[in-house]
Formats: C-alpha cells, structure tokens, sequence
C-alpha cells in the first residue's frame, strides 16, 4: 500500500491511497475518527454563572471546543504517573473569569501552556451588563470512540475515479454540459477529461449520454481522503497518528494469537 | 439562541463562521458565496449557518441586572 499527500496544509488534507483495497480505506477512516486522540474538556467547575445560559449547556459548549494537542508530552488520565488523580501531564486547566457586556469567545479560555490553547473565534456565550461568569475546565485526553468531542477531523474517500470514453462517442457535448463539478471539455472532436480528482463519480455524464459512449466507475484499489480537521491536530499529523494506532491494534492481535 | 459550537450531522467547527456569515449576509452579499469562501462546503453544515436565529439578546433583556 502506498500513500501520497496531495495537500496536506494545516488542517485540511488530500490523501491518496495506491495498491489498497476499500477494507484498508475503511480502517483507516474509522480508526480517524475512532482511535485518535486529542484534547477536549472534560470537567468543568462553575463557580459563578449568572448568564443566560444552564451551567449544563455552558458546560457542553465548553465540551465541543477543540484544543490544540501535542501527543508527545500528554499521557491519558488513566494511564497517567499521577494514577489517575490528575496532573499537568494528564489534566489541561483552563480559566474563565468574564463580565458582561460581552461575547465570550474560546480564545477568552486561558491556558498554563501557550501550546495547548483552545481554537479561537468560537461564541460561547453572551453576556449582558452586570452578567457575570467564573468557571475552571479540565481537559484530558480522549478518543472519538468513547465521545464525539474528542474526534480530531471530519474524514471521508472515495474510489479514484476513472472515465471512459469508447469510439460510439460523436463528441456531442451533452456530457459537458451535464457535468455538474465540469470537469469534462471537448477538444479536437473527442471528450476530454480535466480535473479527473475533482469527479464525484455522480454518472451525469453517462445518464446524459444517448449513445453510451461515456462511462464512470471507481478504481477500488486507489482511494482519495479528504481530511478536515477541527483544529486539534494538524491534518496529516492525523492520519500518521491513526495509522500508528491500526499498527498498535495489529500487534497486540498478532501477541494474542 | 447561540450559534451551535458544532455541526449537528458531521461535528465539523461553524460556530467560529457563524459572526462573519451573517455580517457579510447583512451586507448584501450572496449567503452561497460566502458560504463557499468560508470553507462551508458539505450540506448539513451548510443549513446550520443558513437557518440559525440567534435570540440571546431577547433572553438579556429579561434577566439583565440594573437600570
């Protein structure tokens, strides 16, 4: 199995998978969004809320900000030196202290370590004149599979599509014009393809087609993923993480055996 | 009444989209465009902006403390 990263800028990224098949393609997207982990808040101490909102509801939008994490220096609480009690290597404090009038933002969480912050630019809630709100959040570390908060990207694939174009074509442009992503283009009297990545393999083209010439399938051995990460963990850094977590999970099957 | 922090369907972030949709909406400008120069590009994220009210000002006001 080979893998090439077409795009893989900070937190989106374009993947191609080679010589798989769609059991490979299917681990690997459900060990992203299941086996991965990151930072989210966990616990939260309200020592002061007089806003708008139930301390239950702060709490869950609270929940649902990611956090940026370094998988190096933090360990889960579970399997932590500190046994569990919570430590600054298990356990992520944040403080809150606002006054309204006011939109508290996630960026207003402050962090102990300038590494470890919440994403910024997220309405938490509205203060009023005279609304006042103090509370303390714990994060810790977390996998998808227990909760959704803690899953790093929204990640999807598709087969590698392929167009075919056989001799009963009469380079009409019926399937140009069909093609909602247009990608199709006709040159010199024959259909070509542009941006073969771009294709949805949606068969517009060959339900538009009166003389079956075009035709659309999925190469179930080359997969594209898109990865789009909430922030947490850059994109590709991701997809290694997740790939390391399969490698761990196919060991321990193996020292079972 | 606020924003949701998160899609409802895939969990992808909108809350941090939701204040510069609706200023550039109020401007006139084409709530599809500027969907897609966003970043919003699935369906289900898509509706979370475009049908979202937001009515904590009108909470606020019944709760807020002074003159």
């Amino acid at each position: 199995m080979e893998v090439r990263i077409f795009e893989g800028e900070g937190n989106r990224a374009k993947i191609l998978l080679e010589n798989a098949n769609p059991s490979y393609a299917n681990a690997l997207r459900r060990a992203i969004l299941s086996e991965v982990p990151t930072l989210a808040i966990e616990d939260v101490i309200i020592y002061e809320n007089s806003s708008s909102l139930y301390d239950e509801i702060l709490a869950h939008r609270l929940g649902l900000v990611p956090i940026r994490t370094d998988l190096k220096r933090f360990n889960f609480r579970d399997s932590c030196v500190c046994g569990g009690a919570g430590c600054p290597s298990c356990t992520l404090t944040l403080t809150l202290e606002e006054e309204g009038p006011k939109v508290v933002y996630s960026h207003d969480l402050k962090s102990p370590d300038p590494e470890l912050t919440p994403v910024e630019g997220i309405p938490i809630v509205k203060l009023g004149k005279g609304q006042r709100l103090r509370l303390e959040a714990e994060a810790v570390l977390g996998k998808g599979k227990e909760h959704a908060k803690w899953q790093p990207a929204v990640v999807g694939y598709k087969y590698y599509p392929v167009i075919e174009v056989n001799d009963k074509c009469t380079a009409c442009g019926e399937c140009v014009a069909a093609c909602p992503r247009d990608i199709l283009a006709i040159e010199e009297n024959k259909v070509v393809v542009k941006d073969i990545e771009a294709c949805t393999l949606c068969r517009a083209c060959a339900q538009a087609c009166e003389e079956e010439a075009i035709n659309v399938k999925g190469d179930p051995t080359r997969f594209i993923f898109t990865i789009e990460s909430n922030g947490s963990l850059p994109a590709v850094e991701i997809f290694r993480e997740a790939c390391r977590e399969i490698s761990k999970k196919a060991e321990k099957m193996v020292s079972l055996l | 009444m606020l924003v949701p922090v998160r899609c409802f369907s895939c969990g992808a972030v909108i809350g941090d989209k939701y204040e510069e949709f609706k200023r550039r909406v109020e401007e006139n400008e084409d709530p599809k465009e500027v969907l897609d120069s966003l970043g919003v590009t699935r369906y289900c994220c898509r509706r979370m902006l475009l049908s979202h009210r937001d009515f904590i000002d009108d909470v606020i006001k019944l709760e807020e403390k002074g003159p």
